[in-house]
C-alpha cells in the first residue's frame, strides 16, 4: 500500500531522516514510536510530500491524508464547513452532507455541528479533524500525535475510533512518542532513533512489547 | 451666528472632495495593495519579490506630499497627459496607502499558521480557493483594525490635496480664514468635520470587528 524506500532528509545540515525503508500493508496500522526530534513527523511529512527527501523513494498506493498535531481545522468555518469545504469542491453537495451527517453522529459530534473549532475541547477537534480526513475518502490516514494533550479517557476514545476507521479498509500510520497508545492500536511497530529505524516489531509477536519497546527508546 | 452657519456650509462643500479622495485612494490601495502581496507571498520568483519590495520601500520610505507633486506637476510632462488635482490625489494616494496596505496584508499572511497552508494542501484545495476561502478570511480578520487605521490616517493625508489646488474641506476652512482673517472658527469647523469622519468610520470598523469575531472561544 505504501512503500519507503532509503529516504534521507536534513535540515540546515542535521540529519533528521537517514536512509529509512519501510513497507506498509493494506488496512495495517502501522506505529511510528520515537522519541521527539528521532524524525517521526518528517517522515510523515515525506510521505504526505509536504517535504521533499533529499533522496531516496515514496510510493503511494492511493489517496493520503494528514491529521496535524494542532488540528489545523479552518477558524472561521463551522465543524461542518470544514467537513464540506474540500469535497464540495468537486463532488456532489447533497452526497457530502449526507455523508458529512453520517460522519459526524459516527463520531458522536452531531450536536456540534454548528460550532466553531475555537468551542470545542481538545478531544472534539480531534474527532472534527479526523471528520474531516474521512470526507475526503482516504486510503492512508496519517496521524502525526493523535493524543498529544488529551487525557486518558479521550485518549482510549481516540483508539477505539481508529481502530474502528482502520476496519473500513484504511490504512493508518500513527507517529507517537506515547508507547502506551502505539502498542494498544498498532499492528507493527517501527521505533525510530536519530532517523534511524531501531526496531520493527510485529505485535503480535510480543507478549510485553513495551518494555521490549523501552529497551531501545 | 448666521456667518458661522454660512461659514460651516462652505466648508462642507469641500468634504465630497476629501470623500472622493478617501474612497479613490483606499480602493486603489486596497486593489493594487493585494496584488503587490499576491506577488510578495504568493511563491512568484525572488526577482519579482525583491522589486515589489523595494517598490513597497520607495514608496513607503518617501513623503506623500513628494509623491503628490511628481504626480500633479512631473508625469503629466512626461507622458503628456493632463490630470486634474483629484484624479491626480486620487492616484497619489492609492499609489501611497497601496504599500501601505501591502505591508499590513503581508504581515497577517505572515501571522497565519504555516499549517493552514498545509491542511488546504492535504485536503487537495487547490491553490486559488486556499487563498480566497482559507486564508484571505482569516487575514482579513487579523488586520482589519490595521486597515482601519490606515482608513483614517489616509483621511487625514487628504488635506495636503490643497498643495496642488484641490479644493476639499481643508482648503475651504483655509480660504474663509484668509477671506475674513480669522482663524480659528473655520479651523475648528474643518477639524470637526474631519472628526466626524474618523468617528463614523471607527464605528464601522467597530460593527463589521463585531460581524467578523468568529474567533472568541
Amino acid at each position: 500500500m505504501l512503500r519507503v524506500s532509503n529516504i534521507h532528509k536534513s535540515f540546515n545540515g542535521v540529519k533528521i531522516l537517514d536512509g529509512i525503508t519501510v513497507d506498509i500493508s493494506k488496512s495495517e496500522i502501522f506505529g511510528l514510536a520515537g522519541p521527539s526530534g528521532s524524525g517521526k513527523s518528517t517522515l510523515l511529512r515525506c510521505i504526505q510530500d509536504l517535504e521533499k527527501p533529499d533522496c531516496g523513494m515514496i510510493e503511494r498506493n492511493g489517496k493520503t491524508c494528514f491529521m496535524f498535531q494542532d488540528f489545523q481545522l479552518f477558524p472561521h468555518m463551522t465543524v461542518v464547513e470544514n467537513l464540506l469545504y474540500a469535497p464540495n469542491l468537486t463532488g456532489e453537495k447533497n452526497k457530502n452532507e449526507q455523508r458529512a451527517n453520517t460522519i459526524l453522529m459516527d463520531l458522536g459530534l452531531e450536536s456540534k455541528k454548528y460550532a466553531y473549532p475555537q468551542e470545542l475541547s481538545g478531544g472534539q477537534k480531534q474527532r472534527v479533524a479526523l471528520a474531516r480526513s474521512l470526507m475526503i475518502n482516504p486510503d492512508i490516514l496519517l496521524c502525526d500525535e493523535p493524543t498529544s494533550g488529551l487525557d486518558v479517557a479521550t485518549t482510549m476514545d481516540v483508539v477505539l475510533l481508529l481502530k474502528s476507521v482502520c476496519e473500513t479498509g484504511v490504512t493508518m500510520v500513527i507517529a507517537s512518542h506515547d508507547l502506551d497508545f502505539l502498542t494498544k492500536i498498532s499492528d507493527r511497530i517501527v521505533l525510530l532513533k536519530n532517523g534511524k529505524i531501531v526496531v520493527d516489531m510485529n505485535m503480535s509477536k510480543y507478549d510485553d512489547p513495551i518494555n521490549y519497546l523501552r529497551k531501545y527508546y | 451666528m448666521e456667518k458661522a452657519f454660512s461659514n460651516f456650509l462652505s466648508i462642507g462643500a469641500g468634504l465630497g472632495v476629501t470623500l472622493q479622495l478617501l474612497s479613490g485612494g483606499i480602493f486603489i490601495g486596497i486593489v493594487v495593495g493585494s496584488l503587490l502581496t499576491i506577488l510578495r507571498c504568493g511563491n512568484c520568483s525572488r526577482v519579482c519579490t525583491f522589486l515589489v519590495d523595494r517598490i513597497v520601500s520607495i514608496v513607503r520610505g518617501t513623503p506623500l506630499l513628494l509623491q503628490l507633486a511628481l504626480i500633479y506637476f512631473s508625469i503629466p510632462g512626461i507622458l503628456g497627459i493632463k490630470l486634474s488635482t483629484i484624479s491626480a490625489g486620487i492616484v497619489a494616494f492609492g499609489i501611497n496607502s497601496s504599500a501601505y496596505v501591502s505591508e499590513i496584508l503581508r504581515a497577517g499572511v505572515e501571522s497565519l499558521p504555516k499549517g493552514q497552508f498545509e491542511a488546504a494542501q492535504t485536503l487537495g484545495i487547490p491553490r486559488f480557493y486556499t487563498w480566497k476561502d482559507i486564508i484571505m478570511p482569516q487575514v482579513i480578520t487579523s488586520i482589519l483594525p490595521a486597515i482601519i487605521n490606515e482608513v483614517i490616517a489616509l483621511l487625514k493625508e487628504t488635506a495636503l490635496i490643497a498643495t496642488i489646488g484641490g479644493m476639499d474641506v481643508m482648503r475651504s476652512s483655509q480660504i474663509i480664514a484668509a477671506e475674513q482673517y480669522e482663524y480659528f472658527e473655520p479651523l475648528c469647523m474643518a477639524g470637526a468635520y474631519y472628526y466626524f469622519l474618523v468617528f463614523s468610520i471607527e464605528r464601522i470598523g467597530k460593527k463589521i470587528e463585531n460581524r467578523r469575531s468568529y474567533a472568541k472561544g
